[in-house]
């Protein structure tokens, strides 16, 4: 399933790049999140919880974040298993200055496999979309409020 | 000794209620989840989520450390016991190894890879989602066609080509059929890959008796002795220390003509941890691990005169068998080959399958089971020939239908119609439809730019299987029947009836050979330590095998009866009427009752007779039976939504002689509905890593009762010469007629636009985006 979109975040592309880059915000963004656990060189644990459909479960796996090149763009991978299934995810995020902010478009493939293709197929794309602007729209607040307090430091 | 009793009416013929409903309707049925032992222990399968993966290690001790876990086993446990059988054999056929549990690969979505044993179903369920199993993904795929294709991943390593079997067959002459031709018709056709959805899942429970060192199996199944040798051969334990019960099966449609890995394994595992062990199939896993049906991408070519003589007919049959061989796989697209000439005369024929192994469920038997994808074929061609030639496929058909005078008719496909005059139910559909005014309504339709259609099917089946010559096992049936001291009819039939009705209609036919109610004779079955041996119902020979045996079985019965009731009587001539034997002369009677006491008690016995009445018959078919009939088939397309309205479904079957009128109809409505699911809506979608995408009720849809359309349901009557009673078989006829009548309905409907084909299932979306691309597929 290919997903693309892009949304905008307060700020500049290297503050926006950063945050993109922080186990601490990432995990507080990812809806679901349990944690997130730095266990090499751009690479993470992750814990989350997912719901789809009549379904929910917990996940375990992977993020990894590879060709690196700041503030421009990286590629994120995501792979995760549990009870309910499989998730596997494979996008580039590109970031470039917007009207008000950054713009971050992301073009990815996501494979999912278990009882939540089963079950849910109908519902994982939109139900993808609604996780990925989730994300975003808690990147964005985390943003504004980084620059609030930057503004208050000024 | 009373005197004359009154000649009851026969009840062959009568639509006499099923005896089996009450139970039914009232919940008292005992089905196999309602079985429940003293330390019944629960079984809890774990499956590949993968359509295909290397199995990188599995570790069952977070299963193990949870409660009530007696026990947890893995593809180690089981490598050294036999696979899951496949009894069809083909010249070159590749048979994978089908353990009972994945070893280090798993080929399907569904594949069983550990089985945990828990004290409760909910605890088993628990531990089998704490078993760790790391997978490799590989490379799966799902679609036949890919599968043959240069660079596919193989399904299984050894076989790079994906390519199970091939099979060729002709007849006649087909080159020259189609050098003579002045037109050929050409289309890929194809029956997607449904999901039998039997209302009871699969479940198996087994009883392992350490005392008597034998084993008591109960499984919802079709075959209960085949399924007796077949698991007794898996296990390495003597087939007589096994026995096999059905309890009331909920449903099998072919789904359950099969022994499947949890048999054994359930009987495996009663006897390693030596308690009864239970395990019921979610909906879920029925999706993912039970047979699917179909799965076909056929492609026909047709050859006829411009007069409409059809010549020859050539067809190359690519089968998605999927990742194993059950019991009859490869057989299946064999019998579309058979049946692919349907009930015309043309006599060349070429045909090609192509087996191939897909990452997906394997397929086998599903109502019609081969003959649907074969006469969904032939009927859309011969419609799509009437188009090309501008002819009405009502007269084409009439033209090429074998001739009442050919029979017994030898087919291009090596096959004997029995009996047929294939022109009565079609001119009947026709005459209830009131055809001539059908056409001007649809012209009328046209006029006001309503899509009307008006679809014709004629169909031929290939039932009664069959001669043992052309069945893996044996094609024989078997009946026993007992009539007890005191007087009490008991009937053992070798089929294992599950929803046809054959305690009712086995019982008719008794009572009327023996001359006694339908109330004083039991039908027992399904039972392998009460039955004789028998093969099991399927391909609609419950009746026209199965029921020939127990004639004659009851002829002999009959014969002996008569010979305690004449030395009793004292004549020469008895009938057996009203409970009695007659004495045909003087009209003098003695009671059955009081003849079967003494056929025991045996204080006086006639010449050379034993004691006691019993008789036990096992027939074999001299050849299948071959019904036949015309579907018609009234639409109307919304222009706007896509969606196809049935505003008139006849359905004219000719089944032979019918025992039950009552039970007919119940076949033909539930055949129909499953054909209307074909045609209309359903559809098992894999993607293309061999994920199911279709896992759910939610995502399949079969039809629900308020789908259904009004059917009108009639009959004409060709008796079957292969066997007495003059029956064909019925079970399977309606989903045969259905998709190729409704198919050619729609496209009939949509034939202003140029619609020429659709594949099924013709859903609202594709007959609407058909409509917007103005015919375009």
């Amino acid at each position: 399933m290919k997903l693309t979109g892009s949304y905008t975040v307060p700020g500049p592309r290297e503050r926006a790049y950063a945050l993109l880059q922080d186990p601490a915000v990432l995990a507080q963004c990812m809806p679901g999140c349990e944690g997130l656990d730095r266990i090499g060189e751009n690479e993470y644990a992750m814990r989350m919880k997912m719901t789809l459909a009549s379904i929910s479960g917990r996940f375990e796996g992977k993020v990894r974040i590879s060709d690196a090149n700041p503030p421009e763009s990286f590629r994120l991978m995501v792979e995760g298993s549990g009870k309910i299934g499989f998730v596997k995810g494979d996008g580039l995020l590109t970031l470039s200055p917007a009207h008000g902010g950054t713009s971050v478009r992301f073009e990815g493939d996501v494979q999912v496999g278990g009882t939540i293709a089963n079950v849910g197929q109908r519902l994982v794309e939109t139900t993808a979309r609604m996780l990925i602007k989730r994300f975003f729209d808690k990147l964005a607040a985390a943003a504004s409020v980084l620059r609030a307090t930057e503004s208050a430091a000024d | 000794m009373a005197t004359t009793v009154s000649k009851p009416d026969l009840l062959v013929g009568k639509s006499i209620r099923r005896r089996e409903d009450p139970r039914l309707l009232t919940g008292t049925a005992i089905y196999l989840d309602d079985i429940k032992m003293p330390g019944m222990h629960h079984a809890c399968i774990v499956r590949s989520p993968h359509g295909a993966a290397r199995i990188k290690s599995i570790n069952t001790k977070p299963a193990l450390d949870r409660p009530g876990v007696a026990a947890v086993f893995t593809g180690a446990d089981i490598a050294s016991l036999g696979a899951v059988p496949c009894a069809a054999s083909l010249p070159g056929l590749r048979v994978p190894h089908h353990h009972l549990l994945a070893q280090d690969r798993v080929y399907y979505q569904g594949h069983p890879v550990a089985v945990v044993v828990a004290t409760d179903r909910y605890l088993a369920a628990d531990a089998a989602d704490a078993v760790e199993v790391e997978y490799e993904p590989l490379p799966a795929v799902t679609d036949p066609e890919k599968a043959i294709a240069a660079g596919a991943p193989a399904v299984h390593p050894e076989w790079a080509d994906n390519i199970a079997f091939t099979f060729h067959q002709e007849g006649g002459d087909t080159a020259q059929a189609f050098r003579d031709a002045e037109v050929i018709v050409k289309q890929r056709i194809t029956s997607q890959r449904l999901i039998p959805v039997a209302l009871e899942t699969r479940g198996v429970v087994a009883d392992w008796r350490p005392g008597e060192k034998s084993l008591t199996l109960f499984s919802s199944t079709q075959i209960p002795h085949l399924m007796r040798s077949l698991v007794a051969g898996i296990l390495g334990m003597p087939e007589n220390l096994l026995r096999v019960i059905t309890p009331e099966v909920g449903g099998g449609f072919g789904s359950k003509l099969n022994v499947y890995a949890e048999e054994a394994l359930m009987a495996f595992i009663a006897k390693r941890i030596n308690k009864p062990v239970k395990w019921v199939e979610s909906r879920r896993e029925n999706f993912q691990a039970t047979i699917h049906g179909r799965g076909h991408v056929d492609y026909f070519e047709l050859a006829a005169k411009r007069d409409g003589t059809m010549l020859g007919l050539k067809l190359k049959l690519i089968a998605d068998l999927g990742a194993y061989h059950q019991l009859l796989t490869p057989a299946i697209p064999t019998l579309s080959v058979l049946m692919m000439p349907g009930l015309y005369r043309f006599k060349n024929v070429t045909a090609d399958i192509v087996g191939v192994f897909t990452n997906c469920v394997p397929t086998d038997a599903y109502r019609g089971a081969g003959r649907p994808e074969a006469t969904h074929g032939i009927e859309r061609m011969v419609d799509m020939l009437a188009r090309e030639l501008n002819m009405d496929p009502v007269e084409l058909r009439l033209k090429n239908f074998v001739g009442n005078d050919e029979f017994p008719f030898p087919t291009a496909t090596g096959l004997s119609y029995d009996s047929g005059n294939y022109a009565a139910p079609l001119k009947q559909a026709l005459a209830q439809a009131g055809y001539p005014e059908l056409r001007t309504e649809q012209a009328q339709a046209r006029k006001e730019g309503r899509l009307m259609g008006i679809g014709i099917a004629t169909y031929g089946e290939i039932c009664a299987l069959g001669p043992s010559a052309a069945l893996p096992a044996g094609g024989w049936e078997s009946a026993t029947v007992k009539i007890e001291p005191s007087g009490k009819v008991t009937v053992m039939t070798g089929a294992s009836p599950h929803g046809q009705g054959e305690e009712t209609t086995f019982a008719q036919m008794a009572a009327d050979a023996l001359g006694v109610g339908i109330d004083d004779v039991l039908v027992v079955h399904g039972d392998t330590a009460v039955v004789q041996y028998g093969i099991g119902t399927f391909g609609s020979r419950g009746t026209a095998v199965g029921g020939a045996a127990l004639f004659y079985a009851l002829e002999e019965l009959k014969a002996k009866v008569r010979k305690f009731g004449a030395m009793m009587l004292d004549t020469d001539s008895v009938t057996l009427s009203g409970g009695a034997c007659v004495d045909e002369k003087t009209g003098k009677s003695i009671s059955f009752a009081e003849v079967a006491a003494a056929a025991y008690h045996a204080k006086k016995l006639p010449p050379n007779t034993e004691p006691g009445l019993v008789s036990t018959h096992f027939w074999e078919p001299p050849n299948f039976t071959f019904p036949f009939g015309a579907h018609l088939v009234v639409t109307e397309v919304d222009r706007e939504t896509g969606n196809i309205e049935i505003k008139r479904y006849i359905a004219v079957d000719d089944c032979g002689k019918i025992i039950n009128p009552l039970l007919v109809a119940g076949q033909v409505h539930g055949g129909v509905a499953q054909g209307l699911g074909q045609a209309l809506w359903e559809q098992a979608v894999y993607d293309d890593t061999g994920q199911l995408l279709t896992g759910e009720l939610t995502d399949y849809a079969i039809p629900k009762a308020h789908f259904m359309p009004w059917i009108e349901s009639s009959h004409t009557c060709t008796p079957s010469p292969v066997n007495p009673m003059g029956v064909k078989g019925v079970g399977e006829a309606g989903t045969i007629g259905c998709s190729p009548a409704v198919v050619n309905s729609v496209v009939d409907a949509l034939a202003p636009l140029g619609v020429r084909h659709i594949d099924m299932p013709l859903t609202p979306e594709k007959i609407w985006k058909m409509i917007a691309q103005g015919g375009q597929a």
